[in-house]
């Protein structure tokens, strides 16, 4: 009881923060809206105002290129109330959103499968933060706030991948692939995460169930192709044309909106003749989906964790990443709570990365306002924000892989090692 | 390649490394203040040139001369008949001779609110239509009625009726060409400005009813007495510490000095004898009024929006007439009037130290983040040493040790990963970050507070609350210090924490400032350098009390609040007066100075403050060694 209670104060606490910057600053909302640290093309809370406006109006939303983003949402938000005339509603559902998250988070915190699981257990797993603590860090991340605030779409993509995480580690298998097939449907990208996800809901699966390895993935795979293939025949029938699929997914795939983001593709193709512009959009692609199959089979016995590592890739290597995606990892992050003493660079990564958050809008300032700098200004930036996130997340690896190997040579515990 | 590995690994241990980085950080701020007392020699800073070549400043002959001379006499008289009648009587009567030259006139209120006071006028304005263009671009020539110092523009004003009927005959103009007439120089350029890039705050300020394209440049004279001068005085800082771009800059010096032969003179260096003190002097003065941020003309309000502007000022008893000053406008519009696009070719950052004479960014720039680095240094030190073990000095490995070990390096091979052991194991000691953190936090976040108070303060109270703030601010340190102490007692490491992040938060602040604001960052990095150099000691001897009452001496001459006394002080100025246009900048121009002093520079001086008189506990020594379990960090 007390457990609960102290829930409902920490997620009251973080809804009252957020409806505190919602209402006591109205120009904060549009400010962050128009970030482009927040919002990206393809997850932008303006676009899909412009992409509502029209299918209200009964034009294909996707006339003029500027709405990129599934057709269900525009369903969801033509339920809700104009977000003009009362933008309470659309407050409410995006804290509820948050609040979701970190409700989905608290259950794989509490499930305790990044301490020990199936096929591994770490000598450290009981040295680990309370699902509490795991939660508030999540609400109270700036860039969590600052993204809940900017409204861009992408948080119900976070939400539907904690959800299929928080199912696979129960072993529902089924409601997690649901899960999964509703954040590939929203952004595409979270089907990379398929591999790793199945893992989980194999070694979490009940233990009735004795089917082996091929066919528990099969039977997964069917059931997430299943339920996108039923998402996207919904899609069609409100929109009335299969062009969103080329609008949305082929958007991401293909990279025609080049508005700057914190990512490192827009410059690249910027700078790009035309006639390289598909080969590298190709080996751009197979790089961000390289990771995939490396990670899960080298640590295969902890498949959480390759999920969080992917999700830091993602948020470094995606085609439109936001700082969306930076909070989802940093929420995933603190539940190896228990290796952090193994990492080594700590203060210098979160340093750069501090810096990069303050540099960031300093530069896009010069470049966009002020005019006395230029692109290259706002991209070294986000060189330098990639470069902290991926030296945080090969630490992480570090720590991870030493942990393992301590398992396996106990009387190297506590020496200073050299990865050669 | 195992060896160089090794002996990377065993640096980090060495004894001697350890008590580098204060002297280190000591050498960054050293070689920062050298470095930009070595930029004006001849070495290191450059002549400048046009680098936008469609320029070509001075290759026109100009015409304003003769017959013109008569008419501004005539406008003249009616200007001085003019002096003392209120703002909207004046206008009518510009109204009147703007629409006789055959230009279309608008006119604009505006009303501005700040501590207290209201300030309002009514602009006037007129726009000539390019015989040659097509609108999308202009060109603004700016006179205010009243100049900074609230005199009369007495020749300004019948110098731009003038030009304004003169550039109406000509049909060479490819750019539309407005004249503005503003009723003082703070608040009517900039409430002109907003409106016509629809920043406005309506219903306060009017909306504009007539407009022309994007703006490429503006010029505004300051022209207040009526007899001849002998040089021309340049003010081209903008708010929060914005340049125009040096091009701009370049040609009407080049203009003014090359071809009219009047010299040229900055930042109120009425003589300048090319010495390195001269120069020195010049460069100073200009991050003085960078570092500010506030406006030092009307043209100030033109460059937050990418426009380029300069105030052009006669000075001095020459025999330089206003029709000289004509024809260095006249010049100066021809070679503008000649840009394809946008001034980008130049530099938008510089240190001017000479009309002739500067320095860019990347010659300048590493002396402020020297500044700043020294912070970060010292941040990243405290660390590390706030990880390692506490009885150090019974077990500290001497050089020769170290050496040893080198060869008792274990390397193991295991799959294609090679590894290398040393045989000591690295300990690291637990860090309690909770406290620090929240002790960081909370001090950024009272910085709010004095910034919402004196913005908000109606002037007649500002002294008061200023004295009272002053009083409070040197108490606050000591009272937040015992608090601590009292409630959590926080250890030596814990203190050593604290002073990391402020240090780590304070760096990283001032270095993406020096991106904004060059001399800011540098002026409050120099001030705020005693605050890396402050420890808390338990020790209670006499000589580490007057140690202390030396440190807090000098903690108190740097507060911001003891800064801003001095510097009213040596400006001549009441705190009052200070205060209320630093509010009237937060207010009207948009200036964001007091952000950094109060939710940058302050908050870390208050940390200093915790720390010096902070009594840290003496801890039980709690090793964790690395794979060891122990209790989590919070």
């Amino acid at each position: 009881m007390s457990i609960d209670r102290r829930k409902a104060a920490l997620f009251g606490a973080a809804a009252a923060v957020r409806l505190l910057l919602f209402t006591g600053f109205p120009g904060l909302p549009d400010l962050l809206t128009a970030r482009v640290e927040i919002s990206t093309p393809v997850t932008s809370f303006k676009r899909l105002q412009e992409g509502l406006f029209l299918y209200n109006h009964n034009v294909s939303p996707y006339d003029g290129g500027v709405y990129h983003q599934a057709p269900l949402l525009l369903t969801l938000f033509t339920l809700l109330p104009d977000s003009a005339t009362y933008p309470i509603f659309t407050y409410t559902l995006y804290i509820l959103v948050d609040l979701l998250s970190a409700h989905a988070l608290m259950k794989i915190a509490e499930s305790g499968e990044a301490g020990s699981s199936k096929l591994f257990t770490s000598p450290r797993k009981d040295k680990k933060w309370s699902s509490f603590s795991i939660a508030a860090a999540f609400l109270f991340n700036p860039f969590t706030i600052a993204t809940c605030i900017g409204r861009p779409t992408s948080v119900f993509t976070t939400c539907a991948i904690l959800y299929a995480i928080s199912k696979a580690v129960v072993g529902a298998s089924f409601t997690s692939m649901l899960a999964l097939s509703f954040a590939a449907y929203l952004s595409m990208y979270p089907l990379l995460l398929f591999p790793p996800l199945i893992l989980l809901c194999y070694d979490r699966r009940p233990a009735k169930r004795t089917e082996s390895l091929i066919s528990f993935i099969l039977g997964n795979a069917a059931a997430v192709g299943g339920s996108i293939l039923s998402l996207l025949h919904m899609s069609f029938l409100i929109t009335g044309s299969w062009e969103f699929l080329s609008s949305t997914y082929g958007v991401q795939l293909l990279l025609p909106d080049l508005t700057p983001n914190v990512g490192l593709w827009w410059y690249f193709f910027i700078e790009m003749f035309d006639s390289f512009r598909n080969f590298f959009l190709g080996v751009f692609w197979l790089h961000l989906s390289s990771y995939v199959g490396g990670l899960t089979i080298r640590l295969r016995r902890q498949p959480l964790f390759v999920l969080t590592m992917l999700l830091g890739i993602f948020a470094i290597f995606k085609p439109y990443p936001s700082i969306s995606d930076t909070s989802l990892f940093l929420a995933m992050l603190p539940l190896y709570q228990h290796v952090f003493p193994l990492m080594r660079y700590t203060f210098v990564e979160s340093s750069i990365v501090l810096y990069a958050t303050l540099l960031g809008p300093a530069f896009y300032y010069l470049w966009i306002y002020a005019g006395s700098g230029n692109a290259n200004f706002f991209y070294a930036i986000t060189l330098v924000w990639s470069l902290g996130w991926s030296l945080l997340l090969a630490d992480a690896l570090f720590a991870v892989l030493r942990d393992e190997w301590e398992v396996e040579r106990p009387e190297m515990k506590g020496k200073e090692i050299r990865q050669v | 390649m195992a060896s160089l590995l090794s002996s990377g690994v065993l640096l980090r241990r060495n004894p001697h490394i350890l008590k580098l980085p204060p002297y280190l950080s000591f050498l960054c701020v050293l070689i920062g203040v050298a470095w930009l007392l070595v930029l004006p020699l001849d070495n290191y800073s450059r002549n400048t040139y046009i680098s936008e070549n469609a320029l070509l400043p001075g290759q026109v002959h100009t015409y304003f001369a003769g017959s013109d001379q008569n008419v501004f006499r005539g406008y003249k008289r009616e200007i001085d008949a003019l002096e003392d009648k209120p703002n909207i009587e004046v206008n009518d009567k510009l109204e009147e001779i703007l629409k006789a030259s055959g230009l279309k006139v608008a006119r604009q209120s505006y009303e501005y609110k700040s501590a207290g006071q209201t300030y309002t006028g009514e602009n006037i304005y007129a726009i000539l239509h390019a015989p040659r263009g097509d609108a999308t671009e202009a060109i603004v020539l700016v006179a205010a009625w009243k100049n900074m110092e609230g005199k009369l523009n007495r020749s300004g004003i019948p110098l731009i009726l003038t030009l304004a009927r003169y550039f109406k005959r000509w049909s060479l103009w490819s750019k539309d060409i407005i004249f503005l007439v503003t009723a003082d120089s703070t608040a009517g350029p900039q409430a002109w400005v907003d409106a016509y890039h629809d920043t406005h705050q309506s219903p306060a300020i009017d909306s504009l009813p007539l407009k022309s394209g994007a703006l490429q440049g503006a010029i505004v004279i300051d022209y207040p007495f009526d007899h001849r001068f002998h040089s021309l005085h340049i003010a081209y800082d903008g708010i929060n510490g914005q340049l125009p771009n040096l091009d701009l800059l370049n040609t009407v010096v080049s203009i003014a000095s090359g071809q009219m032969g009047i010299g040229v003179s900055l930042q109120q260096m009425w003589q300048h004898s090319d010495s390195y003190q001269d120069r020195l002097q010049t460069m100073l003065r200009g991050m003085m009024n960078q570092g500010l941020g506030h406006a030092s003309g009307p043209h100030s309000s033109f460059i937050p929006y990418h426009v380029d502007a300069i105030t052009l000022q006669p000075f001095g008893d020459g025999w330089q007439d206003e029709m000289a000053m004509g024809r260095v406008i006249e010049s100066t519009f021809r070679s503008l009037n000649n840009l394809l696009e946008h001034l980008h070719q130049s530099f938008f950052f510089y240190l001017l130290m000479q009309a002739n004479r500067f320095v860019s960014i990347g010659t300048y720039l590493p002396s402020a983040m020297l500044v700043a680095v020294n912070f970060t240094i010292m941040a990243i030190f405290l660390w590390v040493k706030s990880g390692y073990p506490q009885s150090t000095n019974s077990k500290t490995p001497s050089t020769v040790e170290a050496e040893e070990k080198t060869s008792q390096l274990n390397s193991s091979q295991k799959g294609n990963a090679k590894v290398i052991t040393a045989e000591e194991s690295s300990a690291v000691r637990e860090r309690e970050l909770l406290l620090p953190l929240a002790v960081v936090a909370g001090s950024q976040f009272l910085g709010v507070l004095p910034l919402y108070i004196f913005n908000h303060t109606p002037q007649n109270m500002l002294t008061p609350v200023f004295v009272s703030f002053a009083v409070a601010n040197n108490a606050l340190p000591y009272i937040l210090s015992r608090t601590l102490t009292h409630l959590f007692n926080p250890t030596t490491q814990q203190y050593q924490l604290i002073k990391s992040f402020s240090l780590l938060l304070l760096g990283l602040f001032l270095s993406s400032l020096a991106t904004l604001n060059f001399s800011l960052a540098f002026l409050v990095g120099l001030l705020a350098t005693p605050l890396t150099y402050i420890y808390p000691t338990s020790s209670t001897s006499a000589l580490s009390y007057v140690l202390k009452a030396v440190l807090a001496l000098v903690l108190s001459v740097i507060a911001p609040t003891a800064v801003l006394v001095a510097a009213s002080w040596s400006w001549g100025l009441s705190i009052e007066k200070v205060l209320t246009q630093a509010a009237y900048g937060w207010d009207v121009w948009g200036m964001n100075t007091q952000v950094v002093v109060w939710c940058v520079w302050w908050p870390a001086w208050i940390v200093g403050g915790v720390l010096l008189f902070g009594r840290p506990r003496e801890e039980t020594t709690k090793l964790n060694e690395r794979g060891q379990e122990s209790k989590a960090v919070i």
